[in-house]
């Protein structure tokens, strides 16, 4: 059985590049598991995807917790331990990360046991990029698994993208076989992992719990705003930073704008970003009568500080 | 050059109640009305909310309010604010709560739930003259589980269920025209990007007591298809075009807030919205486009008369 998985942030297709290759498999002849990680699917959130295809009956049920393939649409998820992406890599998984950092860079960061490549796909918060974003990874797993044909990748993305019209459809094509053709000489490389037995299951870790009284046991949050613990800022591919020479300090547009009110303004009627929490959505920017909050990539701004 | 904010009613506050660290999507409308509502509201807030997108914030140990809220069925918030509402009564009268702790309930919901499956309950509520507040952020669709069409969905847009070449076949229900049929103590729609209007209206609605309507035009990025930064942009084409009238319902008569002159070609605000690129790709759908501008005319031709 193939068990693959796909990572991105909520908006990069992620779901659809799921979609598309269980499609895809199925066309060739598999039995198919796919599914989106259910949950708070939110842009620009973390999330996955998975799928499962084998030429029998699939009776695993449950998130992919050995993949054979991880694909990423996003690059800097991979040192987002939250993210998942690496749980479960074992020596023959395949990692295939859509960064335009080159592959040996990234073979010396994770050193991890399997094959790694990367698909130089242009930057992820362009949004001409992320449109395709989906079909152009499942073109790329397609390729990767080495068992599905071109016409199966091609249909696939006919069914699932229906709904896109016929142009963006056959953008939709052009671009994941793009991704199909470049791959190769890659064909094949993904394996069907071991079969998990029984014997190696590993149970959950149990916690024993006291019994507690209904005041302290049952889900009542009694302290003010408690989801400031949630890091929401990780979700950012791009910063936005105030340029306070252009800066008018009218302050009450950009932070009452803000869908997350990230922004408050300090004793000198500047605004101030609230970067643990700022989820990069880029309303202030677009806002600013003034023009002073510049955007830079998330990777630049974090290397600079 | 703080006391230059624009003051009216009053400044517009810079520090927010709304906690962040919400699970939202970035970018979202709904949210941003919220965190702007809240403010004005204050921190003597409990909201009854029933399921959707924001149900999602309260996810126990985490939430971004400063004081109660509870969940409710999809059809159920304004008898759950009925419940809420007496019982502080009850507490107030018997002396057991402080009448400077009374606090304002607010029933905070979706579209879905209060143009379609809730709409019974809050009928009877006006009628019973609930005092409360009922807060609508309108994504025109089930945003939380994929944007399936609802009674709040305009015309000709693209929905998970509307998927044909013109999109959803039926009209945008009335909602404002409903509660305002239940002569309420107060009914208003606004728009997180006019944040003036929205905060006298929100004053407005906080001094009035009965059954109140602040209705929300809430752009969805994930589900109206367009780039989160686009938020604003989109909610102030939706007033200026005219297909989104601000207006209050206050002692038996229907102002507009807002009067927009010149109005913009409704295209201007379709076009930016994925969920209506088919009424121009692959082929322009002039009758449709003509039929949502002629009805958006006609609307206005009856104010202005
Ligand atoms: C009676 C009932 N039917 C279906 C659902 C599943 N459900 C949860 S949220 C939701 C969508 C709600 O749509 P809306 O009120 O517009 O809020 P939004 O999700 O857009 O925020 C649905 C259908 C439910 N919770 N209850
Ligand atoms: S909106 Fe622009 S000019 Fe105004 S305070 Fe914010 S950054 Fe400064
Ligand atoms: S990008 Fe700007 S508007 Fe968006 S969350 Fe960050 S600070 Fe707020
Ligand atoms: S789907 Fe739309 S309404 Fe729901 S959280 Fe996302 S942007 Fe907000």
């Amino acid at each position: 059985m193939y068990r693959l998985r796909f990572h991105g942030r909520g908006g990069q297709g992620i779901k659809t590049a799921g979609r598309i290759l269980g499609t895809a498999f199925f066309r060739a002849g598999f039995e198919v598991q796919d599914a989106p990680r259910y949950g708070a699917e939110r842009r620009g959130a973390p999330i996955f995807a998975y799928v499962r295809a084998a030429r029998r009956p699939i009776g695993e049920r449950g998130i992919i917790r050995r993949p054979d393939l991880v694909a990423v649409a996003d690059d800097t998820l991979v040192t987002i331990p939250a993210a998942g992406v690496l749980a479960g890599v074992a020596p023959h998984t395949v990692l295939l990360l859509s960064s335009s950092t080159p592959a040996e860079v990234w073979r010396e960061r994770l050193q991890l046991p399997g094959l790694l490549l990367t698909l130089p796909l242009g930057e992820v918060w362009e949004a001409a990029a992320v449109r395709f974003l989906g079909a152009t990874l499942a073109g790329a797993a397609a390729r990767l698994v080495g068992v599905i044909p071109r016409e199966a990748l091609v249909e696939a993305i006919a069914e699932e993208l229906a709904h896109l019209g016929p142009s963006l459809t056959t953008e939709n094509q052009v671009r994941a076989l793009a991704a199909f053709d470049l791959l190769a000489e890659h064909a094949g490389c993904v394996s069907e992992g071991p079969e998990p037995s029984a014997a190696a299951y590993e149970p959950p870790r149990w916690v024993e719990l006291a019994p507690e009284g209904a005041d302290l046991a049952a889900p009542a949050i009694h302290l003010p705003a408690t989801s400031e613990a949630v890091p929401t800022g990780l979700w950012r591919v791009v910063r936005p930073l105030v340029d306070r020479s252009r800066c008018r300090r009218c302050a009450w547009i950009c932070s009452t704008l803000c869908p997350d009110g990230t922004i408050s303004v300090d004793g000198d009627g500047f605004p101030v970003i609230d970067y643990q929490h700022c989820k990069g959505c880029l309303v202030c920017a677009a806002s600013c009568p003034a023009r002073a909050i510049r955007v830079v990539p998330e990777r630049q701004a974090a290397r600079v500080g | 050059m703080r006391d230059k904010k624009p003051s009216f009613p009053k400044p517009l506050p810079s520090t927010h109640l709304l906690g962040t660290g919400t699970p939202m999507c970035a970018g979202c409308g709904g949210l941003q009305v919220l965190h702007e509502i809240y403010d004005l509201l204050g921190p003597k807030t409990v909201f009854v909310n029933a399921a959707g997108c924001l149900t999602l914030l309260a996810v126990y140990p985490f939430t971004p309010f400063r004081g109660g809220w509870l969940y409710t069925a999809m059809a159920a918030a304004p008898a759950g604010a009925q419940g809420v509402r007496d019982a502080l009564d009850i507490l107030v009268r018997q002396g057991r709560l402080p009448p400077e702790e009374n606090l304002e309930v607010v029933a905070l919901t979706g579209d879905g739930a209060a143009y379609g499956m809730g709409l019974s309950a809050t009928s009877s509520a006006i009628e019973r003259g609930l005092d409360f507040l009922y807060l609508c952020y309108d994504n025109e669709g089930y945003g939380n589980t994929g944007q399936q069409y609802s009674e709040a969905t305009p015309h000709a847009a693209r929905t998970a269920t509307s998927g044909g070449p013109r999109g959803f076949m039926g009209y945008k229900k009335d909602l404002f025209a409903i509660w305002a049929a239940h002569r309420p103590a107060y009914a208003a729609t606004v728009a997180g990007a006019e944040m003036l209007d929205l905060a006298r209206k929100a004053e407005k609605a906080k001094s009035l007591r009965g059954p109140r309507l602040i209705l929300a035009l809430a752009p969805c990025p994930t589900g109206w298809d367009f780039d989160p930064q686009d938020t604003v942009e989109i909610g102030r084409l939706a007033v200026k075009t005219g297909i989104w009238p601000l207006k209050e319902y206050v002692d038996g008569r229907v102002v507009h807030t807002k009067i927009p002159r010149p109005r913009l070609p409704v295209e201007e605000y379709l076009k930016r919205q994925g969920r209506f690129a088919h009424l121009f790709e692959p082929v322009r759908q002039e009758e449709l486009l003509k039929e949502i501008q002629a009805q958006v005319d006609a609307y206005w031709a009856r104010v202005e008369s």
